[in-house]
């Protein structure tokens, strides 16, 4: 117990420190981070200190960029004996570019626990398990991340030596991967019951026509019934993508960064570069509004989803930073809106915006569930008024301010762990490679005023420029979509 | 060294103010772990009422009373009010609801710690009850049981359905959220009294951690005061019926993935002394989420039928990351099996190689390089297991209601003393294999009772034409491996049917439950 009390004691007081910030306005002064040196940096092979001071991610990071490219940020924290490592490919679904290779990124991610030849897959289950580890691992649009947390600084070097062996010789044989692509249809089975994730397919499938935002990151039921044939394209996925110019070391707790630095040229300095140079298909511009209609299962709750067509993840530009907050001021709990709809009429049992921070221009989206499906118009009608009002209207500053406040606090309470420290930092690591984007944006969203806000609505929120997709219960199957 | 000595003074500091509950049950209890660097400030409001104080017709109601609390207006703010007061904070009011407990939580920033609790404390001591809210909160209710429960959650529909076989006829017996019969006849009144029954003093523990200041505690009992100085005893349970063979539930929906959870009641809990050597078991056979679990190593990685298989020597809900969530704790617990969805195809031949995997559990317990490797990583991942001060004060909370010490800590200085031989012995006195719940979710319910009755042989296909021979020798014992099913305990209902009405659907409308 006392073990326990001492880490998250530590931790705290270094947040306490970290919250002076937002309390102070401080959080305000843009531009007073340090930048850490800017992705695809590949042979600089310096070393940047970041001292992020005054911003809301108060910790100092350190970055090293091997010769190989392989970039490696340190966030030492005194949280005692706790070390979060997480390795971040910047390969996901915006990835997969050639036709019939939708959900490779997330099938290669269950293909990394498979071993090598000096660490076979049942000895890393050993090692991990001796290590009493948690672990993770995730796909995303734009990126993959594997994460070790383990208590026990004295295994730093195993961990470097046994992570660096399974990214740079992953080994696993056709057998093998036969036997997890079953694994992943069983996994397309098991959330085949989840309407949301139903419409949320449907609605990039027909918002995208070329962008591999097209797709989930789970991929279509027809290229993963293939994917045990993909042997082949899978040494290539490995070769173009798992490579240390396409990857970020992240990590963070309590450790030495000199001697992290040393493991890491030790264990990682062989990898080799990959240059490969990924086009991703450009969506066009959308000329007219797109509709799709589906039938869910008997009795499942009608939905709505509307998508805007909306700018890429940028720490510079105010648009992104702005609909960010409008998502929150127009649809969240504390929105007029939300309070008509959920609470008051109770017409929706839930109302959300999400606008999720992409590499490549991705789909500003609000959904509901409704409650009585002879209701999706008018919800429809609601959604598309509020976002007029929004075009019309300037954000009351008070309300605007509770957002940013929102916000600040928020992350405040994820970096309350070493590990939610490193999540978030890794979350910005993919967007940018820069970590110095975390205090950038918080910044900018802190810029951001109500004519920044009505206009990026005026920008983006035009008819031409959405999708909408319902789903109703089976009853409605025969109409026409 | 120093921090060492500060965190042990805090240690004692904190056991020094625990009052405990049940020495003066007539008033509040109070559960501290303050730390006086912590910008943070976290909240547990314990009460020691759950779903098994539901009276018998209004089954859901103490989840609907709470529910109230937490979404609904005081009687000086609306539930816009709050959501606007509460917004800016990053602060919320969560409920959980389990069987025996009911926990209010929330963390709020040190700063804002006078303006979350000024509207928390009027949520919860002075409550609304407005008519509006109450209609809203009881049609969510009903809509979680209809559309949500039985439409979009397969897996957690398996686990329902065997809480109901577990304890059928029990206080346990029904779901939290309770039936559509039912909750569709709870009333505004019913809901007001049961809070005046139940939200007492003698029922409800405060639970606080982090940077508060030092006559915050006194400030919330004063506050607190104001409800009746009464309590409600500890529920005395009958035990759980016991299996006699499977016994199976199906409940049947169109679906291309079968969720199985199987289980049965075991005779122990955090309380007693052979916890930590089951504990062991459970990280040997079914580590949550982790692939360490040998059910995961058979299912998935060998044979690559589904994403995951674990098992519980307690009711388990997760909550961060892959730990349970606190305060859950019950008198009674249950041994379960979660088999993650896998093709309908598969079902018969992974329900019996779980069930084969745990009869060479019970009859040959772990080896002991197992014993040694699932010993090993116990004892390291138990030091990440409360890390937010929030699961600190949740753990330490659960440690008092069982009664025990701090079970992180304990497991530090037990687990090493532990023998392969005490698994085994506790792994033969508390699990079997022959007498089981087995709930199933799966389409063609009626094809997989005969397929179960018969006990036919379920040979499985693999896309790899070269699987390893001793898991093709393997999978010739799994196929054919007896269950001794008979017809008779194959029960199959319509997935919709489960949550209609008290007890499960082939017993609804019996009079002597």
């Amino acid at each position: 117990m006392t073990g326990i009390i001492a880490r998250t004691l530590v931790l705290c007081l270094c947040l306490g420190l970290g919250l002076a910030a937002p309390r102070g306005g401080a959080a305000g002064a843009a531009g007073t981070t340090t930048a850490a040196p800017q992705g695809g940096a590949a042979g600089a092979g310096g070393t940047t200190t970041a001292a992020p001071q005054g911003g809301i991610f108060p910790f100092a990071v350190k970055v090293e960029t091997l010769e190989n490219g392989l970039k490696v940020v340190s966030l030492p924290l005194s949280n005692p004996n706790i070390i979060s490592y997480y390795t971040i490919v910047r390969s996901g679904s915006r990835n997969e570019i050639e036709p019939g290779k939708s959900g490779f990124a997330h099938f290669f991610e269950h293909m990394m626990s498979k071993g090598t030849k000096q660490v076979p897959r049942a000895a890393y289950g050993d090692f991990l398990a001796r290590l009493g580890a948690g672990t993770n691992s995730a796909t995303t649009d734009d990126f993959t991340c594997y994460s070790v947390v383990f208590a026990g600084r004295d295994s730093l070097e195993n961990v470097v030596r046994t992570e660096a062996d399974r990214f740079i010789n992953l080994a696993p044989s056709e057998d093998m991967l036969r036997t997890e692509a079953a694994v992943i249809e069983s996994e397309y089975y098991a959330g085949a019951s989840d309407p949301a994730r139903r419409l949320i397919e449907t609605l990039r499938d027909t918002a995208f026509e070329r962008h591999p935002y097209k797709h989930t990151t789970l991929g279509s039921l027809k290229d993963i019934q293939e994917l045990p044939n993909q042997y082949e394209y899978s040494l290539l996925y490995k070769k173009r993508f798992f490579a240390p110019d396409n990857t970020i070391l992240l990590v963070a707790g309590d450790f030495d960064p000199a001697q992290l630095a040393a493991f890491v040229r030790k264990y990682y300095g062989a990898w080799k570069i990959s240059n490969y140079d990924l086009q991703t298909p450009v969506e066009p511009p959308q000329e007219k509004a797109r509709r799709a209609r589906i039938a869910g299962p008997a009795g499942a709750p009608a939905r709505i989803a509307v998508g805007f067509h909306g700018p890429a993840f940028s720490d510079t530009a105010a648009d992104k930073a702005a609909l960010d907050l409008l998502a929150e001021l127009s649809f969240a709990s504390a929105s007029p809106l939300y309070q008509k709809l959920v609470n008051k009429d109770r017409t929706c049992r839930s109302l959300t915006a999400d606008f999720p921070d992409t590499r490549d221009p991705s789909l500003f989206v609000i959904s509901a569930v409704v409650n009585n499906e002879g209701d999706l118009p008018t919800v429809e009608a609601e959604i598309l008024k509020e976002l007029e009002r929004v075009k019309a209207e300037p954000a009351p500053a008070a309300r605007l301010a509770d957002v940013k406040s929102r916000r600040k606090y928020a992350l405040a309470r994820a970096l309350e762990t070493t590990d939610g420290a490193a999540a978030t930092l890794a979350f910005y690591l993919n967007l940018t490679g820069d970590p110095g984007t975390v205090n950038r944006i918080f910044n900018l969203r802190d810029r951001v005023s109500p004519r920044d806000i009505q206009d990026a609505a005026r920008k983006y929120f035009k008819p031409s420029n959405s999708a909408t997709v319902t789903l109703t219960g089976e009853a409605a199957k025969g109409e026409t979509p | 060294m120093k921090v060492r000595a500060l965190a042990r003074a805090l240690l004692a500091a904190a056991v020094l103010s625990v009052s405990c509950g049940r020495a003066a049950p007539l008033k509040l209890g109070r559960d501290l772990l303050p730390l006086e660097g912590s910008p943070l400030v976290c909240f547990r409001i314990l009460v020691r009422v759950g779903s098994a104080h539901d009276p018998s017709g209004k089954e859901g109601l103490a989840r609907l009373t709470w529910s109230l609390l937490a979404e609904g207006g005081s009687r000086s703010m609306s539930v816009r009010d709050i959501a606007e007061k509460l917004y800016p904070l990053a602060a919320d009011l969560s409920l959980s609801v389990d069987k025996e407990l009911s926990a209010f939580s929330g963390t709020v920033h040190r700063d804002n710690l006078e303006r979350y609790y000024a509207v928390v404390k009027d949520m919860l001591l002075d409550p609304g009850f407005r008519e509006d809210d109450f209609a809203r909160v009881k049609a969510d209710q009903l809509a979680f049981l209809e559309k949500t429960l039985v439409g979009d959650m397969d897996e957690q529909l398996g686990k329902e359905i065997l809480n109901l076989m577990l304890y059928d006829g029990h206080p346990y017996g029904h779901h939290e959220a309770g039936t559509l019969e039912s909750v569709a006849g709870l009333t505004l009144d019913d809901a007001k009294a049961f809070y005046r029954e139940y939200f007492v003093q003698g029922n409800i523990v405060l639970g606080l951690a982090g940077g508060y200041p030092r006559e915050f505690p006194d400030r919330i009992a004063a506050d607190f005061a104001r409800l009746p100085q009464t309590f409600t005893p500890r529920l005395v349970l009958p035990p759980a019926r016991a299996a006699r063979g499977l016994e199976f539930a199906i409940a049947d929906k169109p679906t291309p993935a079968t969720a199985i959870s199987l289980g049965f009641p075991i005779a122990l809990t955090r309380a007693d002394k052979d916890f930590f050597a089951l504990w062991i078991a459970q990280a040997h056979f079914g580590e949550h989420r982790q692939s360490l679990s040998l059910l995961t190593q058979k299912i998935r990685e060998e044979r690559g039928r589904n994403t995951g298989d674990y098992a519980y020597i307690e009711h388990f809900v997760q909550g961060r990351d892959k730990f349970p969530a606190p305060n859950h704790g019950r008198q009674q617990q249950y041994f379960s099996i979660w088999i993650r969805p896998l093709a309908n195809a598969d079902r018969h031949f992974v329900l019996r190689q779980a069930l084969r995997e745990l009869k060479k559990l019970v009859e040959d317990g772990l080896s002991e390089e197992r014993f040694q490797l699932a010993r090993s990583y116990l004892l390291r991942s138990t030091k990440l297991t409360a890390q937010t001060l929030d699961e600190r004060l949740g753990w330490q909370m659960d440690a008092h209601y069982y009664g025990t010490d701090d079970i992180l800590a304990a497991a530090e200085a037990v687990l090493p003393k532990l023998t392969r031989a005490d698994v085994n012995k506790a792994i033969r006195k508390y699990l079997n294999f022959a007498n089981a719940f087995v709930a199933v979710v799966t389409q063609d319910a009626e094809a997989f009772k005969s397929d179960l009755a018969a006990d036919s042989p379920s040979p499985i296909k693999y896309a790899n034409p070269n699987m390893p021979r001793e898991v093709l020798d393997e999978d010739t014992a799994i196929q054919a491996y007896p269950l001794a099913v008979t017809a008779d305990k194959v029960r199959t209902a319509p997935a919709a049917e489960f949550f209609r009405k008290a007890g499960l659907p082939w017993e609804q409308g019996r009079t002597d439950r």
